[in-house]
Formats: C-alpha cells, sequence, structure tokens
C-alpha cells in the first residue's frame, strides 16, 4: 500500500473506479448509469469525482494523476464495467484495432487534430467513420503513450516523418471535401 | 479575377458555416436542464429513507441502497453511513 | 546574380502580398458570422462556433505553411546558392515575412475574440437570479412538505425533509452546474488587473504573485463556498511550486 494520503478512496471510489468511470463517461455513458455501474447513487458519484479531480490538482508528486492515467487504459478490464455496453462504440472491429495496432492509432490521431482544423469535430467524425468512441479512443492513447514516448527518443526523424505523411494525407481528404483551401490559388 | 477570389472565399465560409452548424456534437446535443427534486424509496419494503437512518441502508428490511463506505466529502459525511 | 535576387525578392513580397490579401478577405468576411453562430449557439459549450473557429485558424495555419514551405526552398534556397551577397536579400525577405506573421497573429487573435467576449460575470449572475427564483419552489416527494434550498448547490445533494427526515436528492440546473466549471475563470476575470500587474513588474515581483493568488483564490471560494477547503489545498500547492512561503 502506498502512503499517499491522497489515494485513498473516496466514499468508498477507488482511483481505480474513478479512472474507468472516465473512460466509460467519455464513451458516452451517462452520469446515472455510471454511479449504478459503481453501486452509489448520483450525490455520492458526483461529490467523489469532483474530490478526485480535486486530488490531482493537490498532489505536487503526480502520483495520482500518473495513476489515473495508467488505470484509464485498463478500464476495459475494470470488473465493475464488464458489463456495460459498448456506449457510442460500435464494438466493431476498428475499436479492437486501435487498441492493438500502434500505426493505426497514430493515424487517426493525426487524422483527428486535422479534422478539427477542416471545421469538423474530431471526436465526432471518428464516431461516425469508424465507430471508435473518444473514451476508447483515449484509452488507446494512454495504452500507446510510453511507447510512443520512447519511440520518439529513439528515432525523432522517423517518427516526424509519419506524423507529416499522415498529417498530408488528412489535409488533402478534408480540403477535398470542402473544395480546396482558401489560398490554394495563390501561388510563388 | 477578384470577382472570383471572392466568390472561393464566400464559398468557403458557408460551407464551414453549414458545417459548423449542422454538424451532431459528440455525445449528442447539451440541453439547460430545469433543478428538480428527486426521491428513492426502499425498493424492496416500500419504507422512506429517513435522515436519522443513514444512507446506505433501509432500517426496516436492510435492503443495501449503496455497497460502499461514506467518507468525509463535501456535503456528505461519515455519518451519513446506515 | 543581383538579378535573380531581385526577382526572387519581389516575387516574395508579391506572394506574401497576396496570402495576406486573402488573409483579410476571409476574416473580415468571417468574424460578423462568428459572432453570430457565437449569440445563436444553444449547446452549453458553444461547440458550433468552437467548430467554424477552429476551421478559419485552420486556413491561417495552412497560410502560414504554405509561405514557409516557399521561404524553405525559394528564399532560403537562393541564398544558398548565391553565397554571401545575399546579406540584404536576406534581410529584406526575412523582415517581410515577419510582417505576415505579425499579421496572421493579429487575425488569430480577432477571431479568438469573438469568443472570449463571452460575459462569465453576467451568466453567473442570472444564475444567482434564477436560483433565487426557484430556490423555495420545491416540495418533499414523500410527505410533499415544503423545501426550501439553503444556498446554491453545483452538484447532486442529499436534500432532508424537515417534516418527514426523508432524504431527497436535489439535481440542480444544468446553469449552476456550470457555474462550478467557469468559477475559477470568472474569478480569474474578476482579478485580471492584479495578475496584469504582477506580470507587468520587471523583473517579475514574488509578493505581486501572492497577492494575485490570493486575492483570486478569494473570489473563486466566494463563488462557490462549498469548494472552499479544497481550493485551499490547491492554493498552497501553487505557493509551493512557486516557492513562496506561507502565510
Amino acid at each position: 500500500m502506498s502512503q499517499n494520503q491522497l489515494l485513498e478512496p473516496i466514499h468508498g471510489i477507488s482511483l481505480e473506479d474513478y479512472s474507468a468511470a472516465c473512460a466509460k463517461l467519455g464513451n458516452g455513458m451517462d452520469e446515472q448509469a455510471v454511479a449504478g455501474a459503481l453501486g452509489v447513487e448520483l450525490p455520492v458519484w458526483q461529490e467523489a469525482s469532483l474530490l478526485w479531480a480535486e486530488r490531482m490538482k493537490q498532489d505536487s508528486t503526480f502520483e495520482v494523476i500518473t495513476l489515473f492515467g495508467q488505470y484509464f487504459g485498463q478500464a476495459d478490464q475494470h470488473p465493475k464495467f464488464s458489463n456495460a455496453t459498448a456506449g457510442a462504440s460500435g464494438g466493431g472491429g476498428y475499436t479492437a484495432q486501435i487498441k492493438a495496432d500502434r500505426a493505426f492509432y497514430e493515424e487517426l490521431e493525426v487524422a483527428r487534430n486535422v479534422a478539427y482544423e477542416y471545421g469538423l469535430d474530431g471526436a465526432q467524425w471518428i464516431v461516425e467513420k469508424y465507430g471508435i468512441a473518444l473514451g476508447d479512443f483515449q484509452i488507446a492513447a494512454s495504452q500507446w503513450n510510453a511507447e510512443i514516448h520512447a519511440d520518439l527518443q529513439a528515432d525523432f526523424e522517423g517518427y516526424s516523418q509519419r506524423q507529416e505523411a499522415y498529417r498530408a494525407k488528412y489535409q488533402q481528404l478534408f480540403a477535398s471535401a470542402q473544395g480546396g483551401n482558401v489560398a490554394d490559388d495563390i501561388t510563388f | 479575377m477578384p470577382e472570383e477570389e471572392k466568390k472561393r472565399t464566400q464559398s468557403f465560409l458557408e460551407k464551414l458555416k453549414e458545417k459548423a452548424l449542422n454538424q451532431q456534437n459528440y455525445g449528442g446535443d447539451g440541453t439547460f436542464e430545469e433543478a428538480r427534486m428527486e426521491v428513492r424509496d426502499c425498493p424492496n419494503c416500500g419504507a422512506g429513507r429517513a435522515y436519522r437512518d443513514g444512507l446506505t441502508a433501509c432500517a426496516y428490511c436492510g435492503f443495501s441502497f449503496m455497497d460502499i463506505k461514506l467518507t468525509d466529502g463535501i456535503h456528505i459525511k461519515k455519518s451519513n453511513n446506515s | 546574380m543581383e538579378e535573380i535576387l531581385k526577382q526572387t525578392q519581389e516575387r516574395w513580397f508579391v506572394f506574401l502580398e497576396k496570402l495576406e490579401a486573402r488573409m483579410e478577405e476571409m476574416c473580415t468576411a468571417a468574424i460578423p458570422e462568428l459572432k453570430k453562430v457565437f449569440e445563436e449557439d444553444q449547446d452549453p459549450f458553444k461547440r458550433a462556433h468552437g467548430r467554424m473557429l477552429s476551421g478559419l485558424l485552420g486556413q491561417l495555419r495552412q497560410m502560414r505553411e504554405k509561405a514557409d514551405e516557399v521561404r524553405e526552398e525559394k528564399i532560403i534556397g537562393t541564398m544558398y546558392s548565391v553565397g554571401d551577397i545575399a546579406y540584404d536579400f536576406r534581410e529584406a525577405c526575412y523582415d517581410r515575412h515577419n510582417e505576415f506573421e505579425e499579421k496572421l497573429q493579429r487575425y488569430t487573435e480577432l477571431l479568438e475574440e469573438t469568443a472570449e467576449r463571452r460575459d462569465l460575470e453576467a451568466f453567473y449572475q442570472e444564475q444567482l437570479a434564477a436560483f433565487e427564483a426557484i430556490r423555495d419552489k420545491f416540495t418533499c416527494k414523500q410527505c410533499g412538505g415544503k423545501i426550501t434550498i439553503s444556498k446554491m448547490f453545483f452538484i447532486a445533494t442529499y436534500m432532508t425533509c424537515s417534516y418527514c427526515q426523508t432524504q431527497n436528492t436535489f439535481l440542480p440546473s444544468t446553469g449552476a452546474q456550470l457555474v462550478l466549471h467557469q468559477a475559477r475563470s470568472l474569478a480569474e476575470q474578476r482579478t485580471a488587473h492584479l495578475q496584469k500587474a504582477y506580470e507587468d513588474g520587471y523583473p517579475n515581483d514574488p509578493l505581486l504573485y501572492k497577492q494575485y493568488l490570493r486575492a483570486m483564490f478569494d473570489e473563486w471560494n466566494k463563488i462557490v463556498p462549498d469548494m472552499a477547503a479544497e481550493n485551499e489545498k490547491f492554493y498552497l500547492r501553487l505557493l509551493k511550486d512557486n516557492n513562496i512561503e506561507h502565510p
């Protein structure tokens, strides 16, 4: 057991519970359902949720927020949410793929950001196109984070080139869908 | 030429605005809901939940409203355990 | 050689002028539309406005990338090919590019301001008035007795009926819940002058920072008194992070 008092459960809701609940909320599960899955009523969930966020703000050791990220990535294994429906995710192959295939995750992460630059809600675009809900997307992000970070240090050049190529691909895709960019006709 | 350029910008803006207005918000539309009051009776024996008996279990039949131990939070306190 | 430099410089200037003219045209036409969308957006998070703004910023970014690319290929490329004599050419081309960047920055700010003018104070006052209007309109779901809400709540809260002692659950309005999320920003707006006083100092005076922080947290606690105990713990952490002694 850690000595950090800030890791003690709040109203019986542990950091594992809270982190998994956040992932499920991101997938479109509503607060009542989240509270129900945790075996508490709404006022108890809302207090605990508010206070866990406070603890992250108060913790200068970053232990709480680090563990939050780790547990968030393991949300699918949390026993209290094992019966939860897939939420906004179609539950199809893409949701599994983004958690198993790093290149696929990297590509969609870029696509999502470029979508915003073209006036689309990137999270919504991913749902419509691939059936992957935001919570699942973020679960994948926290699963791949450490690996990507290590890769960045080992081969920054290669990583940037891949990112650039994805960027160019989606810029073209979204630009042509809106009839081009405003300054496409201006050349040197 | 300048006319054509104007059209280009105008058509971009129109499309962008339409796209911004018509795309569904992630997680559906947020709506402003009014405040309201609810109550939860014991689903097992129908008894109401009185303050002195705590929040977590029914004082009459022992039904567990919440299977957790309340701690000292903002409004909810340890003393609210049944 | 000289001729190549002269021509390249001229083309660079014309190219940037055209981009600037397009930028101006787009932003001038977009800003009133953007304001209208902001006002008419019914979503509590103003997401339609957010999408439109982000689409416009995306186009500005696209123009910036376009200029960067040409600078890399044509301007720097030319400099390398002619060697030392390119000094004036380089200065002139870089200065012109900086001017372009400044314009782009100004337009970025103008677009973003269409949202920043959001009046958090007015929204908060509206919510206070709305709460005053409903606070004594509730009854116990068990016995029908009147329940007056003692103060403004921002999250779902148990409420005890004073007649039959039943635990009711009060669910605040969406507006009241939003106040909790906007409380810090509102407190920052109210104390912006103190933050500015700190930031304008050279070198920055830690005492002024502490003054600002204390005033900001006082305002924050006034807006959401229930959070004061938690806010104070966060306050202490910020002091510690900034190596400021307490008290």
